[in-house]
């Protein structure tokens, strides 16, 4: 019971990371119907470039802004080279292999910088665990499931209560007719991926304590996070969360009672059967085709 | 004489291949060879799917570990399976996962599918890693090169086998392409939904393409396994899948020498790469290249300077860092993600399109299309609908009632009763948002109406699928058109006189003379058609090329290959001008006198009113009036509906 209660305590922790990788998505894909199929890499990048600044000193709290900035370009960078010319000859294949290709190029360059293997990131927080309901539980794994849900909440909280956010909303409900209305629809979509990254990036900075920094830490991230996002709808912020805890908590199971080689099948499988018996997700809302 | 060339030069390409070990002894250079066609088989299958049905797959690096693993694992377990078997085992193994693959892919596309996939690919590699009791996990199997009738095959001689597989593999992909099949294939990714009402089930062609797809990965793979002679899970990994993808959009979508030059490409690159001397020429050699291409296209006014420069400072970056790297082989990744970028924005053909633009030379759509001019006409274009003398007139062709067809809270119809008289047109009128082209749809299966009943020759056709109710008998054209872009006029014909086709794979792949036949006999059929709507001139034209009014004509010319009994024509004067709107009715004319029924929507009303025998008027999705044209003209009701206000009816006067 004791070691049940334990996993799924990092289940949720790690399930809160998926579902801010998949809030990500839902981003981009509001205001452009793209996603970034490099997300993973974004939280790579993210995590490394924090453990760049701790190793020279910077304070871990003051390190954090400074990642958001970085993941900031490195969103821009996505979607200016990858997503736009795609959109702009309507290429769905086009910003789906570009995306791609920026991933692989990201994580090769890491290699090169960071080198390949993976190491220890400074947690802020002591490794003690605390007792609760008999399981012992990290304060880091407290942490990233309370920093998941207010990254969440802010970036909502921006797009409901400023002018700026509703430009966001507007895009996502009809961009030919936001751009109509004087919104600079491309800015916006720049932007997405510019707050995307970031989300990503800071999960990076939050789960690294958890699992070790390294160019290879996000490899099936980003595929596990979609199925969250599938799982939740694309389009539903409560589903994300949902499906995120869902997917964490059966990985640790699976990895616990069948083998740690296992682990990331559920995700996987659930991502298949989502997609082959209801498509929009358990959350989402099913759209009428128009011919 | 045109063809003897293509022929001739396939010859002296066989003999090439053929004699290539003999001619080079270094097994290291037959073995890249080797590769080279093993990828090349795969890369066929794969543009079935990625180049024709327009799917993205990154679950093929997948299917090509399955296909190696199940001959690995037949070699193991049955050491005593003939040579020949093992390659047969591996493809109807990997065809089964293919159409497992195929499932979730009938009901997602784009960024879903390829997600899908990629998610596939992820599972085959964790299974083959961790079921060791079947593939030894992460160890690996070892093999020998396999034994035909008792002789031990060296290396030559296994060349030559996998040469012999490449070749037929090749031809047989390349029939199937061009037949029927291949058509059903291309008008999926021009448009599911005119696919599925021409009769061509979206459904089934997909899960066909992703079977025939996974068929020739898996062969691929098997001969991987004997080529390399050991087989280990990470070879099959998401940067293979990549790889892949990047060979046939480099190479050239929709060509089999595209998939042969992406193959060669991809198999290359890695040892290229390898020699960091050598890559800085080939580095500075391609900067120079692209450089003169981008001036030449500046200078033609093809491009502009802003478009050039970021393949020039791309190519020139690359060539400039290859100077100050010493060590290549850690940036390959990023090399090859720096290829693939430039390749999806600056050669979204591949190279073999490109080399075809530049040279303007033409698909086979075009020379087809003038074989099909020479082909003995057949006894009629349009089929006359046999069944118009033994049924009385009275008889309905078409019969709804009370349908409901309801969007949340709307009711886009609301019980509308339709009755339609066999060999009538009947005209559907009604202000936008009426609920016509609703009607169509539900007709036509697209949506399922909420309640009500629809028979049509006195069968309910409610919950049928689009394409049996178009193989049943009705056929329609689209408000938006909704042509196979990319393929001829005589293809998108072709695609309609699908269900004229009876022969199978095996027909196709080995030219039976049940193939031949069908296929000249639909050819005749649709070059008679395209004359029919006057189209015979622009048969070679791609469709997407057409002048919009000819688009039109080019779908009412599709839909009636069906063969359909009752004819539906959503708005196909739309957008056309005055004189193509007279050829237009005498075509609407010409399709009652052969007994086929016709329901015409349309807002031009000089047009319904002078073809229409009887009219139907919709507003809000109710049905508000109906009869002969010159009474709905005076109906008040109608007016009131067109004009608004509370304006009272000329008749009234």
């Amino acid at each position: 019971m004791q070691i049940l209660t334990q996993l799924v305590f990092s289940g949720i922790a790690l399930g809160m990371i998926y579902a801010v990788i998949a809030f990500g998505y839902q981003l981009t894909f509001a205001t452009s119907d793209t996603l970034n199929f490099g997300q993973g890499e974004a939280l790579m990048l993210g995590a490394l470039v924090g453990l760049t600044l701790v190793g020279m000193g910077v304070n871990y709290w003051l390190m954090i802004p400074i990642v958001c900035v970085f993941g900031a370009i490195q969103g821009a960078v996505v979607e200016r080279i990858g997503v736009r010319p795609a959109l702009k000859i309507k290429s769905e294949f086009g910003w789906i292999m570009s995306t791609i290709a920026l991933g692989i190029i990201f994580r090769n360059v890491a290699e090169n910088v960071w080198g390949r293997d993976m190491r220890p990131f400074p947690s802020p927080l002591p490794d003690a665990p605390l007792h609760f309901l008999g399981a012992n539980v990290r304060p880091m794994e407290i942490l990233v499931a309370v920093g998941a849900v207010l990254m969440m909440a802010a970036v909502e909280l921006f797009n409901r209560k400023t002018i700026w956010g509703k430009a966001v909303v507007a895009t996502f409900n009809d961009r030919e007719a936001a751009r109509l209305m004087g919104i600079n629809t491309s800015l916006v979509i720049t932007f997405s991926y510019a707050l995307s990254s970031i989300s990503a990036a800071l999960a990076g900075v939050l789960i690294a304590p958890l699992t070790l920094a390294g160019p290879n830490m996000a490899a099936q991230l980003g595929l596990k996070a979609f199925a969250v996002a599938i799982i939740g709808g694309l389009t539903s912020g409560m589903g994300i969360i949902v499906g995120g805890i869902i997917l964490g908590v059966a990985e640790k199971l699976t990895g616990f009672y069948i083998s740690t080689g296992y682990s990331d099948v559920p995700g996987l499988v659930l991502l298949l059967i989502v997609l082959a018996v209801r498509p929009a997700g358990l959350f989402g809302k099913t759209a009428i085709k128009k011919v | 004489m045109m063809k003897s060339r293509p022929l001739l030069l396939a010859a002296v390409g066989l003999v090439l291949l053929g004699l290539f070990p003999v001619l080079v002894g270094n097994p290291y250079y037959i073995h890249l060879v080797e590769t080279i066609s093993i990828y090349a088989i795969l890369l066929f299958g794969l543009d079935i799917v990625v180049g024709y049905t327009g799917q993205v797959s990154l679950g093929h690096a997948g299917l090509f570990g399955i296909g190696a693993y199940a001959a690995g694992v037949v070699i193991t377990h049955f050491p005593d399976t003939p040579f020949v078997l093992v390659p047969v085992v591996a493809i109807a193994v990997t065809a089964l996962f293919g159409a497992v693959l195929a499932l979730p892919a009938l009901r997602v596309t784009g960024p879903y599918l390829a997600m899908v996939t990629l998610a596939f690919g992820t599972i085959i590699q964790i299974l083959i890693n961790e079921m060791d009791f079947l593939t030894n996990g992460p160890m690996g199997i070892t093999l020998t090169k396999p034994a035909i009738l008792g002789h031990q095959l060296d290396v030559r001689e296994f060349f030559w086998v996998v040469a012999f597989l490449l070749v037929a593999a090749m031809l047989v992909v390349h029939r199937i392409l061009r037949s029927h099949l291949g058509r059903a294939f291309e008008a999926l990714r021009g448009s599911p939904v005119a696919s599925d009402c021409m009769g061509v089930s979206v459904y089934r062609y997909k899960v066909y393409a992703f079977v025939v797809s996974a068929g020739l990965a898996g062969l691929a793979g098997s001969l991987y396994s004997y080529s390399e002679e050991y087989i280990s899970p990470n070879t099959y990994n998401f940067e293979l899948t990549v790889l892949f993808l990047l060979a046939i959009i480099m190479g050239g979508r929709k060509t089999r020498s595209g998939a042969l030059l992406g193959a060669a490409i991809i198999v290359m690159l890695p040892k290229l790469l390898d020699d960091i001397v050598l890559f800085r020429y080939v580095a500075v050699i391609f900067a120079a290249l692209v450089l003169v291409g981008a001036a030449v296209f500046t200078a033609k006014g093809r491009s502009t300077w802003q478009r050039a420069a970021v393949p020039v400072v791309g190519s020139v970056g690359l060539a400039a860092v290859s100077f100050r790297l010493s060590n290549i082989g850690d940036w390959r990744l990023a090399i090859f993600g720096l290829i693939t970028l430039l390749v999806v924005y600056y050669l979204q053909d591949g190279i073999v399109g490109f080399v075809r633009q530049t040279l303007g030379w033409r698909g086979h759509g075009s020379s087809d299309a003038n074989d099909a001019a020479t082909l003995p006409a057949p006894a009629a274009a349009v089929s006359t609908s046999v069944a118009v003398a033994a049924t009385p007139a009275t008889q309905d062709l078409v019969a709804a009632d009370k349908v409901l067809m309801q969007f949340g809270g709307l009711k886009a119809l609301n019980d509308v009763d339709l009755h339609v008289s066999r060999g009538t047109i009947h005209g559907l009128i009604g202000p936008n948002g009426s609920g016509k082209s609703t009607m169509m749809n539900v007709l036509t299966g697209i949506y399922v109406p909420t309640e009500g009943t629809i028979t049509f020759k006195g069968q309910s056709i409610v919950g049928r699928t689009s394409s049996r109710i178009a193989l049943a008998g009705i056929a329609r054209t689209f408000q938006n058109v909704q042509l196979f872009g990319e393929m001829t006029a005589l293809q998108n014909v072709l695609v309609g006189l699908h269900h004229t086709y009876r022969s199978n794979l095996l027909d196709v792949a080995l030219h039976l003379p049940r193939y031949r036949r069908e296929d000249r006999a639909a050819t005749a059929r649709a070059y008679a058609l395209l004359k029919f709507v006057g189209l015979e001139s622009l048969a070679g034209e791609e469709a997407r090329n057409l002048p919009y009014g000819k688009q039109r004509l080019l779908e009412i010319a599709r839909a009636l290959a069906l063969n359909p009994e009752l004819l539906l024509l959503d708005e196909p004067a739309a957008g056309l001008t005055a004189p193509d709107i007279k050829e237009l009715v005498v075509i609407v004319r010409k399709i009652r006198e052969h007994g086929i029924t016709l329901i015409l929507i349309e807002h031009h009303m000089d047009v319904v009113m002078s073809v229409c025998d009887v009219v139907t008027v919709l507003d809000f999705g109710q049905k508000i009036a109906e009869g002969t044209p010159a009474a709905v003209q005076a109906n008040p009701q109608v007016i009131k509906a067109y004009l608004g206000g509370e304006l009272e009816a000329p008749a009234a006067h």
